[in-house]
């Protein structure tokens, strides 16, 4: 059940009103519960035994630690159990591809059986945040949230159970325990998240898509203007699904008086690369910041071992997104990249000399350069992308002239709402006519997707 | 308003920080939201009645909804509604009624015209609409058809094998997806997902939504706007959309060769039964609907070309035939079962060839029944 299908708008059309009516009741967290584990077995049934496996047993772990004297013990034991879990969901196929690949490059004949399981959606996300809480609690960050319903809650809340954001103990388990109303301004502006969402997610990003697997799917049968552009709209195609998906599970969640924090900050208007990282995908990123760059000692001890950190948490990311050798590699460009922006933001000439926009550009493009990596079926094919996009001549690209309309029009809008010229974008009139040009898109131009987000596959 | 919702400013939660509301701009106060409904509702309303006004449909005599305009469901409606104000008799059903293998001057309502030296008989036949579209069809984008005078074809092709009465397991394609019941009753071999047939629930209730359809079919070559986008990269979608006028010229000449002549064997048919046909059930559901809008019916079944079945399948026929007579006479419906026209006067198994129709015409009009019916 996507929230940008009818029957997602069926299933909130129900849930909604009753919840607001049990909203000041204490039948309001059971029925917020059993909503969110109705929405999460529409997609199988089978992912509720995970999700209350994982809830149950983190939930165990912070109330023994409580009254243990070994609470490290039961960190462990939490944290070995998430990984596992993600482990054996995620990278089982991955690791057995790789030795069987091993396995043929010695000649050997033996192969190990594949597992043959289907990555259980959302599971990325709910074991970095079921993670964070056992942490925090063994930090002394937070306290023990003593119902279980409510920690069940805060695991499957649905809005964000299948792609994030990835919400930490301290922002949401509160706002679970509080029963106030429902403002008109929540409503209000829950739409309003919404109906961008949906418009990034069906009309821009599910229609880049169109062209940019059809590019992908062969690229030794394009050349290098195709394959730029396929780059291009792959780029705005990941930020519009994702940050759409985002729009509308904080839309959802603020239409029930609960804020889940932004994941995107205009990320494509970032001038370094740490910077790109500070506004993109915004709770994985702190999560892994919090939880393995500064565990790993984060940039105390001198230059190499911050690099070292910064390299491992990269990787560790990269790995995050996909069980594959691509992601591994994007993340490896990435941090290399890093490294190299880090130096240069230090010196006086780049810092002072070079313009705004100029670094703006610049780091776009390297951003762009990482997505052949990110977007490629194989190593391989981004090998074969990356020769072609500078060895090959012009062909016409055929890319659609409607799309680059499209993309250069939300460029444009981002870069007025972070200039001073913001007050025009918040005029009444610049807004509503903004509004009604996307409802109306949607309804005229956009086809009926019920195309996945790309971030439910990690 | 729910008074679950409070008009006021939401304080925050003590507990947490303030998260920013977003990275842009975009986010209306209630009064907006209300303004914005307001405009939404007007355009949904205004914009199909508005463009019917500026793009021209001008069908004239003996038109017929053209083949590749067959999924346009707007300009059925719009075309129901232009019919029913100038003929008194609607002529309603498949491709028999709509003539496939003749061209529009010699189909059906065309000779019933001649015949009756009057032309007060419309063509609203649908190539390829089988008896579980048809009901959606008049339910949704027929309404027009309150009481006129109705003369409803049924096509007994649709129950001569599970596949074509949509009642095998295995999915496929056929024809009009949209116009069938989407939940009750169960079409066994209709997969689409849960969300796909709420869509068209929502689709066939709107017009707005069939407009559209009506502007991908007429100027986007049947496509959303972003697939037309990928066909044409350098074409501006908006551009396009000049009104013109959506009625293809019928200029394909249409070769009478008979079955015979064609070379088509006899066929063996393994007739499903009018009692679990579900094909059936819809035509049945159509023929209540009609009546329930003040239409006066007049029920063709067939002619179905008996020459082309084999023996067996023949008698079986003979059955079928017999069940649907004993229904129509029970439900007192006005009806003609006409008996198979001349070998020669057949294209394949159903479709009469331009001579077929007009002495179909003759015998229709010379029948007692229609006669007292149809006035």
């Amino acid at each position: 059940m996507l929230f940008h299908t009818w029957s997602f708008l069926l299933f909130f059309l129900i849930f909604y009103p009753l919840y607001l009516v049990l909203k000041g009741t204490r039948l309001k967290l059971p029925f917020l519960f059993a909503a969110s584990y109705f929405f999460y077995a529409c997609f199988s049934p089978l992912y509720l035994v995970l999700i209350t496996y994982s809830t149950l047993i983190d939930y165990a772990a912070v109330t023994i630690m409580e009254k243990s004297k070994r609470r490290k013990i039961w960190l462990i034991v939490s944290v070995v159990n998430n990984l596992c879990l993600l482990g054996f969901f995620k990278y089982a196929g991955f690791v057995v591809d790789n030795l069987n690949y091993l396995l043929s490059s010695l000649d050997l004949s033996y192969r190990f059986p594949g597992p043959g399981i289907l990555l259980p959606i959302g599971i990325s996300f709910y074991v970095l945040q079921s993670m964070s809480y056992v942490i925090d609690y063994y930090r002394g960050n937070i306290g023990r949230e003593k119902s279980f319903l409510r920690y069940a809650t805060f695991m499957s809340f649905f809005p964000r159970l299948v792609a994030g954001p990835i919400e930490r103990a301290r922002n949401l388990l509160p706002q679970l325990s509080e029963n106030s109303a429902v403002y008109l301004e929540d409503v209000t502006d829950g739409a309003s998240l919404f109906v961008t969402g949906l418009f990034k997610k069906v009309a821009l990003a599910d229609y880049f898509a169109l062209y940019v697997d059809k590019v992908y799917a062969n690229p030794e049968q394009f050349q290098s203007p195709a394959l730029i552009l396929a780059t291009f709209l792959f780029a705005w195609q990941i930020y519009f699904d994702f940050s759409g998906y985002t729009d509308m599970a904080r839309g959802i969640a603020r239409m029930m008086g609960i804020r889940l924090i932004p994941n995107f900050k205009n990320p494509y208007l970032a001038t370094g690369l740490g910077e790109f990282w500070s506004r993109w995908h915004i709770s994985l990123s702190s999560w892994f910041k919090d939880y393995v760059y500064i565990p790993l000692g984060g940039n105390r001890r001198g230059k190499f071992n911050t690099y070292k950190n910064m390299f491992l948490t990269m990787v560790i990311s990269g790995l995050w997104h996909g069980a594959a050798w691509t992601f591994v590699a994007w993340a490896v460009v990435h941090v290399l990249g890093r490294f190299a922006t880090r130096e240069l933001e230090r010196t006086s000439f780049y810092k002072d000399k070079v313009p705004r926009l100029v670094k703006q550009l610049l780091i776009f493009l390297f951003v762009l350069f990482t997505w052949i990596f990110f977007r490629a079926e194989s190593i391989g094919d981004a090998g074969v992308i990356i020769k072609r996009i500078f060895c090959t001549g012009f062909m016409d690209p055929k890319c659609p002239v409607w799309a680059l309309v499209l993309i250069f029009t939300a460029w444009v809008y981002q870069f007025i709402y972070e200039s001073r010229f913001r007050w025009f974008l918040e005029l009444a009139v610049v807004r509503i006519g903004i509004v009604l040009f996307m409802v109306l898109y949607l309804m005229i131009c956009a086809s009926s997707s019920e195309r996945a987000f790309v971030y439910m596959q990690f | 308003m729910n008074k679950n919702i409070i008009k006021d400013k939401s304080p925050l939660p003590a507990s947490t920080s303030a998260p920013s509301f977003s990275s842009n701009s975009i986010r209306l106060s209630g009064r907006e939201w209300m303004f914005v409904g307001i405009i939404l509702a007007v355009l949904l309303h205004v914009g199909p009645a508005l463009w019917e006004k500026i793009e021209p449909f001008e069908p004239g005599t003996d038109y017929r909804l053209s083949y590749e305009l067959s999924n346009d469901y707007w300009l059925y409606s719009r075309y129901c509604r232009w019919a029913c104000q100038r003929y008194d008799t609607i002529v309603i059903g498949d491709s028999v009624i709509w003539g496939y293998y003749v061209p529009r001057n010699a189909t059906l309502s065309h000779y019933l015209g001649e015949v009756t030296g009057q032309q007060r008989f419309a063509n609203l036949g649908v190539d390829g609409i089988h008896p579980a579209a048809l009901a959606g069809l008049i339910r949704y984008y027929g309404r027009a058809i309150s009481n006129k005078q109705v003369i409803l074809h049924f096509n007994p092709l649709w129950m001569s094998s599970k596949k074509h009465d949509l009642q095998i397991e295995k999915e496929f394609r056929f024809n009009h997806p949209k116009l069938v019941a989407q939940f009750r009753p169960k079409i066994p071999c209709y997969k689409e997902s849960f969300s796909k047939r709420l869509s068209v629930v929502v689709q066939n209730h709107l017009s707005f939504f069939s407009w559209l359809g009506h502007l991908r079919l007429v100027y986007f070559d049947g496509m959303n706007i972003s697939t037309w986008t990928l066909k044409y990269p350098y074409k501006n979608p908006f551009e396009v959309i000049i009104p013109r006028r959506s009625v293809p010229d019928d200029n394909e000449v249409y070769e009478q060769a008979s079955w015979k002549e064609k070379g088509i064997a006899k066929r063996e048919i393994l007739w499903v039964e009018p009692g679990t046909s579900l094909q059936w059930r819809f035509f049945q559901q159509t023929v209540e609907l009609l009546q329930a809008r003040g239409n006066r019916l007049f029920v063709l079944v067939g002619p179905f070309n008996e020459h082309m079945l084999q023996a067996e399948s023949k008698e079986n026929y003979e059955r079928v035939k017999t069940e649907i007579e004993s229904w129509l006479k029970q439900k007192k419906i006005a009806y003609y079962i006409p008996p198979v026209l001349p070998s020669e006067f057949y294209r394949d198994v159903s479709h009469p060839l331009a001579k077929g129709y007009e002495m179909l015409a003759e015998e229709i009009v010379e029948n007692p029944s229609f006669r007292s019916s149809i006035h």
